[in-house]
This record gives C-alpha cells, structure tokens and sequence, in this order.
C-alpha cells in the first residue's frame, strides 16, 4: 500500500509532463501511413546502427569505467576534481564538443590525423560525454567489496577467483544501471554521431526530429517512436531484471584508501594521463578560449548578444528551481521501487526512452496556455534529470544490508528513526553522485529541447548557440568563452558536491 | 526518550519537503496564469535568429501600453510547423520568421488572420509575394555561397555554380542538408531555379562525387567545416549578408578594411528568400497585434534590422548601415514561385537525399 501511495506524485508527474503530451503526439499518427513507415528499410538501417553505437558506448564505457575506479579507491592529489570532472562534458552542448574534437583530430586538426567521419571519433565521443555516467556510482560502492572479497580470500579463494565470484557478481548492479544510462543515452543520442560523422552516422532519433519538427509527418514519427520503444524497452527490462537479481548487500562504506606519498604521486600522474587522453578534445577547447583575452571581457557586457552574466544566473537559477523538484521525484521514486513498486521501475525511466521532441511537442498541444511559462520549463527540467538521481540512489538502497536494519529495529528504534539513523547514512554516497548526476542534467538542459524559449530567459548553452548562429570572429571566440565558463561552473559546483561529506 | 527529537527532524524533514513541492507548484500556477491575466500581453513566435535593439521594443512598450513577450521556436520551418500543430489552440499571436520557401505551407494551413498594413505601400513591390494580404514581407535576404579570400589569395576562384563539380575544386564545398537546414533548402533551390528540374541532380550527383560535405545546420557549416573557423572547406553555403556580418563582428585592432570572406555571385546561384510576419488565427489581441506589424515595417525598426539579423529591410527607403557595401546583393537572384516550392518541395528534397546522401544514380 505504502509503496503505491509513495509512488503516486511521481506517477501524476510522469502522466502529466510525459504520458499525457506524449499520447497526444502519438495519437496523430495512428491511421494511414503507419504501415508505410514501419516497411521502409531505411528507418530499420537508421534502428541497427542506434543499437549498435548505444550498445558499444555502454560496453566501452563499462570497461573503462571499471579499472578507474578502482584507481579512485585510493586518496591522491586531486582524486575529488577528477572525479568530478568525469561528469562535467555531460553539460556542454553537442556543437561546442565538435568544435573541440574538430580542431585537434579534425581534417586540419592540431594533431595532424583526421578522424572526422570515423567510428574511432564517435566512441571517442560518447565516451567523454558518458563515463562519469558509470563512473560516479561505481566508485561510490567499491568500497563495499573489501570485506566480503577478504572473507572469500580467508576461505581459501585465489584472488583472481575472489574478484571474479565475489566481485563482479556484487559490483553487477551499478555497472549495469550505469551501462543502461549510457546505453539510452546513446541509442537515443541526437547530436553527436550526426556532428562528427555526418548525415550517414544519424540516428534513429535525428529521423524522428526531422519527421516532426521539419514535416509534421505524425504517421511516421509515430511508427520511429514506437520502434524506438520497441528496443529499448526490453532492453531496459533485461537490465532491471538482472540489477535486480543481482543485486546483494554489500558492507560498509568508507573513505577512500591512503596511500604513500610516493604511490599517490604515481597514481596522479597515470590517472591524470588516461583523463588527458580521454577529455582532450576540451582542452583544445580551452587554448582555444585563451587565444584572444578580450573575448573574457566582451563576453560580459555584449549589447548584441546575451551577456554571460545575465545567462549565467539564469542556469544557475533554473538549476536550483529544478533540484527542488527533482529531490522530491527522484526520492520517493527510488524509494518506492526499493519498496517493491515494480512498475515504477521502468516507467521511470521512460523519459530517457522517448524522443524530446514528441514530447515537446505534445506540451503545445495539450497544454497551450502554458507555453513559455516558468512551469513548463522546470518540468521539462525535471523530467529528463530526475531518473539520474533516482538510479543511483537505487542500488545504494538494494545493497541496504538488511541485518543493520533489522539489528537496530530489534534494538527498538523506531521506523523513522531506523530510516534517519541507519538508512539515511548508507545511501549518502549513491545520493551524492546521483545528485551530481542529475545537477549536471539540468545545468546542461537537456529539458530545453522541449519548451519554447524566451529571450529573456536564455541560459548558458542557449548563449553559446545565439552566437553560433551569427558569422564572425566575434560570436565565435565568445561561444568558446562561454562554453569554458559553462565547464567551469559546471565543474566547481559539482566539485563542492563531492568534496561534501556527511558526519 | 533520547530518540524523540531526532524522529522530530525527519518527520518535519518530510514535511518541508512536500511544503516545498507545493509550493513550487502554486508558484508556477501563479506565474503561468499571471501571464494570461493580462490582455495586453503580446506574445510573439519568432525563429531563434530574431533580435532586435531592447530600447527600440521598450520604446514601443511604452507608447502603446502593450507588453511583448517573445518565443523563440527553432529555426523557421520548426517554428511554423510548431504554429500550424498548435492551430486549435495558438501559443502566439503573432508569427514572425517563415520565409518563401515556407509560404505556401502557412497560407494553405489556414493559420493566419488576414491584415493589410498601411505601410504595405511603401515596402519593395518583389518582398510582396502574398497578395491576398495574409502574410506581410518584413525582411528579405540572399543564401550565398561564401569563399574565404586567404585560401583563394593565390588559387583561381570558381566562376559558375558548374565548376564546384570540377576537379580542381574538390572537397573544397560544405553544404548543408535541405531537409533540416533553411539555407540548406534554399541552395537546393537555387540549383533547381540555375538548372532546371530535369539537370539540377545530376548536378548535385556530380558535387557529390567532387566529395562536397553535407552537414545538418549553418552553425555547423560555418564553425566546424569553413577554413575560417579551422575546417578544411574554403566555400560554404551562407548569406551574402555574412561577409559583412564577419567584418562587423572582427576582433581584430585595428579592423581590417576589407572582411576576410566574400560572396560568390553567379547568376542563380544566390536565392532570394523573403521574411514574413503574419498574426496568428484566434488571437485575442487583434488591434495590439496589427500595431504590431505595422510598427514591425516601420522605419526604425527596418533600419535597427540590418545589423541585428543581418538582413535587408523590406521598407524602400531605409537606409542601410555603412558595413552594408559589403553585403553585395546579386544582379541576377535564383527566384522560384512559392506555390511551385509548395509543390514540389517535399519531392526535391526526396531526391536530392537519395542523391547525395544515399548515393543513388538520379532515375533521369
């Protein structure tokens, strides 16, 4: 019972900021033409290779994930801003991450090889974009996995044998709730392969904008919404079902490990090398940033263009507005799914399922009077940053062990009490780095796409857009500038996020 | 007992919470219905290139007691689609942005209210292409092709629309796609109005093989592909507007006398492309929205116009900004029929993708 009743604001939110648009968007395109669209072998090529560029991001990103964090155990120089910073590309607008791999591995590339076009360069990508994404909750639970692997060790297991039965079988969850993140993300990408491969590299979801946004073409817009859903859903089933299966307690949780000063000196510099590597098309955004000062200071006080002040307080502004409901939703949501709400679980995260731009707009259609309100866009906001949050808490609950809980009821605390004193504390890690999952969702805006803009309401992505769209020098150093400053205050809130700890 | 204030905490913990949800949720109410309280609120659907001197709308809030409110909804063909889907119930009254290519589509919607301005008089007689008086001309411009002047320095440059498909300039082109891109669809047209329905895609089959790139926006043209920006591709699909919008914008000191790129102006090669503005079916603000128009065409908002959107002002007579000279218009434009885009639109763009990007032989 509890568990529906705690379900029931996220259910009415789900139904009134996706279910309901989304319905009336889809209910277009039931009639003639459907079938049209469902036997054109063009949309099905479009379909295999979404799969496959979602399906080898999230493995790539499993993998890679898995060794740093393990690297992440251990405290060294700059362990907090690292990790931190893994997260922190998830904000930057598509277009400005173009221009940074273009200028180092483009055709006139600082580096001198040409990628452009290649799938080498669109991995690349999706694996700047979404490491942080395994990244951040995987290393929030390694910790958990010292005593039972040294238990196995006691008992006579090699360690190879230890990591592999005991390990892996515990670390399951969160690399597969990360790898689904990065898999939705990616199979349902818009930008990124279409910018750094071209046309051919489009995916499912470039035809689903192009059909609605440029054509108003509902029957097949209809028919690519459904296919979409149609892969990813079982997909999404299978990984819950097997999160769930998997999911097993894990002990406590605790600092990370210290190291000699040598060794965490070592350790700074590997890591660092592996994080140059991986992020270094931003770099190249930032010389680039620094070629010409006077953009820092033209940038402030533009008469033409949105000044980067006035586009920085209103990130900032819709960010927080934005967390005050994406606390609430993603709270009670993982709370009810840990209760046992199983339909919960995959509803919630049909928000990554979904093409933006059905649902965008399916809020003209059904709600009219709201467009470019304050309402709207916060909603939007909320929408497709909650299921962040809500999936990292998850397997912190799940790994609950439930002797602690049980120990401290038999010591006669009560329900709330239990929940303050011994639950609260355990799922403080998963909340951080869900929290900084999902403020990195809402700083990067992925809720704009669906909402009418104001001009007066422009934010940082939006700036840099505004002046991507006018030729010149000008516009062009400003938008680098402004990207810089997004990965800055991007980075320095999501830094302070981390270095928080809980007493 | 000692446990009782900390159980305190968490309940008021809750509490605060929902008290928070609530409230959030009555803000936006609030602020969403304030918004429609007001009568004399103007809302206004415009492309996401609109921009206008903030004193000049002060000035007109001020003398007409009328408040504007902007909304920005995608590039031009996104934004109309977006008027016609919301047509039962509009989100705007007043559309401002969709161009030739579009016209028809949002003449034969049946989305806008008929409005001749009394300006309309004054304004450049080929602007007019509505004449039923539906959609009022405020704007108009040239999708060119730009060439950056250090690559071509020393380099012959190309001298009409067929020698971009010679060897001597291959690879050097980057377009953009006519399905998701405005001055993508103009250049289309443009090859069409140059070389008629029956040649222009063995034209376009011919660019493809001397390796033109196709990518989905300007932005993306212009700032990842143009050698300007670092590309690799010296001529891109642009305005003729653009090289004097890059002179306006340098950075340089001191600025340079001439812009770094030029235009490229063969005969049909440059299409000629109108802005409208047009109010909205079901509008409650009939007379603020005609006010609106009319002050839309007036002369200092045609002549703010130049530099802000980096077009040219519909109303003959106002006067163009200096920088101007170098936004050379072409003698001999590519012009098409509106109701023949509206025909065939769909059609050309169908088999220009399986030309150029499917990489099909044209059927002719």
């Amino acid at each position: 019972m509890t568990r529906w009743l705690l379900a029931l604001p996220v259910l009415g939110f789900l139904g009134f900021a996706l279910l309901y648009p989304l319905a009336r968007i889809l209910a277009l395109g039931f009639g003639e033409g459907l079938g049209e669209a469902f036997a054109n072998p063009y949309y099905w090529g479009r379909l295999a290779w979404s799969l496959v560029y979602g399906l080898g991001s999230s493995l790539l990103c499993v993998l890679l994930a898995l060794p740093l964090a393990y690297a992440f155990r251990y405290r060294f120089p700059g362990r907090d801003f690292l990790l931190a910073f893994s997260t922190v590309p998830f904000v930057l607008p598509t277009i400005v991450v173009a221009i940074g791999f273009l200028s180092l591995v483009g055709p006139k590339g600082a580096l001198g090889i040409n990628l452009y076009g290649t799938l080498w360069m669109l991995f690349w990508a999706s694996v700047l974009y979404n490491l942080g994404l395994v990244l951040r909750p995987l290393v929030t639970l390694l910790p958990g996995l010292e005593l039972p692997i040294a238990a196995a060790r006691t008992l006579g297991a090699s360690p190879v044998r230890a990591y592999l039965r005991v390990g892996i079988p515990l670390l399951l969850p969160a690399l597969l709730s990360g790898g689904s993140l990065v898999f939705l993300y990616s199979f349902t990408s818009f930008g990124v392969p279409l910018l750094l491969g071209g046309p051919k590299w489009g995916t499912l979801e470039v035809e689903t904008y192009t059909a609605l946004a440029y054509r108003l073409a509902f029957p097949e817009a209809t028919a690519l919404v459904l296919m979409q859903l149609a892969v990813s859903i079982p997909v999404l089933l299978f990984y819950l079902r097997l999160q769930e299966r998997y999911s097993l307690a894990v002990g406590t949780y605790g600092e990370p490990k210290s190291l000699g000063a040598r060794a965490s000196r070592l350790l700074f510099v590997l890591l660092g090398m592996v994080f140059l590597l991986i992020y270094s098309p931003l770099l190249s955004l930032f010389i680039r940033a620094f070629e010409r000062p006077s953009a820092w200071i033209s940038v402030w006080h533009s008469e033409v263009f949105t000044p980067a002040g006035l586009a920085l307080g209103n990130t900032l502004a819709f960010a927080g507005l934005a967390l005050l409901l994406v606390i609430p939703l993603a709270g009670l949501y993982a709370y009810a799914v840990w209760r046992g709400n199983r339909l919960l679980d995959w509803l919630g995260l049909l928000p990554l399922m979904v093409s933006p731009v059905a649902v965008g707009l399916g809020y003209l259609l059904a709600y009219p009077r709201l467009r470019g309100s304050l309402l709207i866009l916060i909603t939007a906001y909320a929408l497709l940053s909650y299921p962040l949050l809500a999936r990292a808490l998850l397997p912190s609950l799940r790994a609950m062990p439930r002797s602690v809980v049980e120990g401290a009821r038999v010591l006669g605390a009560s329900p709330w009490h239990r929940l303050w004193r011994v639950g609260w504390p355990l799922v403080q890690p998963g909340l951080r780095a869900g929290l900084a999952l999902a403020l990195a969702a809402v700083i990067g805006e992925f809720g704009a796409t669906l909402v009418l803009q104001r001009p007066e309401w422009t934010t940082l992505s939006l700036a840099i857009y505004e002046r991507l769209g006018k030729p010149g020098q000008g516009p062009f150093e400003e938008a680098i500038v402004i990207a810089v400053l997004l990965v800055l205050a991007a980075g320095s809130l999501l830094t302070v996020l981390g270095r928080y700890r809980a007493t | 007992m000692l446990l009782r204030p900390r159980v305190k905490t968490w309940r008021f913990g809750v509490a605060w919470l929902l008290v928070f949800s609530a409230l959030f949720w009555a803000i936006g109410f609030q602020i969403a219905t304030i918004g429609l309280a007001q009568p004399t609120t103007l809302t206004v659907l415009t492309h996401d290139s609109w921009a206008l001197d903030k004193s000049l709308i002060a000035q007109f809030e001020a003398q007409t007691g009328i408040k504007l409110r902007f909304l920005k909804g995608g590039d031009a063909g996104a934004m109309l689609n977006k008027a016609i889907l919301s047509k039962g119930a509009p989100i705007a009254d007043v559309i401002y942005g969709f161009d030739n290519t579009l016209l028809s589509r949002a003449l034969g919607a049946g989305i806008l209210e008929r409005y001749r301005s009394p300006a309309l008089a004054n304004l450049r007689s080929e602007t007019i292409l509505d004449l039923q008086g539906y959609a009022t001309p405020v704007d108009y411009g040239f999708v060119a092709l730009n060439y950056d002047k250090d690559y071509f320095r020393n380099r012959p440059l190309p001298k009409s629309l067929a020698d971009l498909a010679k060897p001597e300039f291959a690879k050097l082109l980057v377009v953009e796609n006519p399905a998701t891109s405005s001055p993508g669809l103009a250049f289309l047209l443009a090859t069409v109005a140059a070389f008629g329905e029956d040649r222009y895609l063995g034209f376009w089959e011919d660019l493809r093989k001397n390796g033109a790139l196709v990518v989905n926006g300007w932005s993306e043209a212009y700032y990842t592909h143009f050698t300007r920006a670092g590309g690799d591709r010296p001529l891109v699909v642009s305005y003729t507007t653009s090289p004097a919008a890059e002179l306006f914008y340098s950075e340089a000191k001191p600025r340079p006398s001439e812009p770094p790129t030029g235009n490229l102006l063969f005969p049909k090669s440059a299409f000629f492309q109108v802005e409208f503005a047009g109010i909205l079916k079901g509008t409650k603000n009939l007379e603020a929205a005609q006010k609106f128009i009319d002050w839309l065409v007036s002369k200092p908002v045609q002549e703010n116009i130049p530099t802000q959107m980096w077009v040219y002002p519909a109303l003959r007579g106002a006067a163009l900004p200096e920088i101007f000279k170098w936004a050379e218009r072409p003698s001999e434009p590519a012009r098409l029929f509106p109701q023949q885009i509206a025909r065939d639109r769909d059609r050309w763009i169908k088999e220009w993708t399986q030309t150029v990007l499917q990489g099909q032989s044209p059927k002719r």
